[in-house]
């Protein structure tokens, strides 16, 4: 019995610490966000308008784009290279802070 | 100035309408995409241009998304063009 708790423990840590790994630092984040402003604008707020606004969309969502364009699932050769060169570290942290900024919202459904 | 007052409303409303469908996703919080899972991105005040852009993307295949090429396919430009201009305004 003891034995089960212990192997159930040893795996709810590992699985704790893989979140924890990948869980996005919003500071980490900020920093490599700089070479994505160029585009995307201060904070995630793109002037140009044929760039998406990327402030407060989910971190998921943006999580599973970055990985398309790394991919090339989602085929953009401009954001394929930039996404070429990020981890998934890179992608969660990067998520974390374009997620927290003051943008996008949800649609009214009235 | 009037005119450009009642085109603008118009605009607005044909897109509000045409954009019903699209609600029934983009507009629940906390809806999400399955397999692989991630939350359906929100619209709302995302940029008219770059919608147009993804919308087209989701018609010719290029971008790949079973549920929005299904939608996508049955918009016409003008379609395309209300649906991004109504997101864009709810700023």
């Amino acid at each position: 019995m003891s034995k089960i708790v212990v192997k159930i423990s040893i795996l709810l840590v590992l699985f704790n610490l893989n979140n924890i790994l990948l869980a996005g630092d919003y500071n980490a984040g900020k920093e490599k966000s700089q070479v994505c402003s160029a585009c995307h604008g201060v904070e995630g707020i793109s002037q140009i308008k044929m760039y998406p606004i990327l402030a407060g969309q989910h971190k998921n969502y943006l999580v599973h784009a970055l990985n398309e364009y790394r991919s090339g699932v989602r085929n953009n050769v401009v954001m394929k290279g930039f996404a070429a060169g990020l981890s998934d570290k890179d992608i969660e942290d990067l998520s974390q802070y374009f997620s927290m900024q003051n943008g996008l919202k949800i649609p009214p459904l009235k | 100035m009037l005119l450009s007052c009642n085109i603008w409303a118009e605009e607005f409303i044909a897109g509000k309408t045409k954009a019903e469908t699209c609600l029934g996703c983009h507009a629940i919080p906390g809806y999400n995409n399955v397999y692989p899972t991630y939350k359906v991105p929100k619209l709302a005040g995302q940029h008219a241009e770059y919608i147009v852009s993804a919308l087209k993307a989701y018609q010719t295949k290029e971008r790949k998304h079973q549920t929005m090429h299904a939608n996508a396919m049955a918009l016409t430009d003008e379609d395309i063009n209300d649906i991004a201009k109504y997101f864009e305004s709810l700023k």
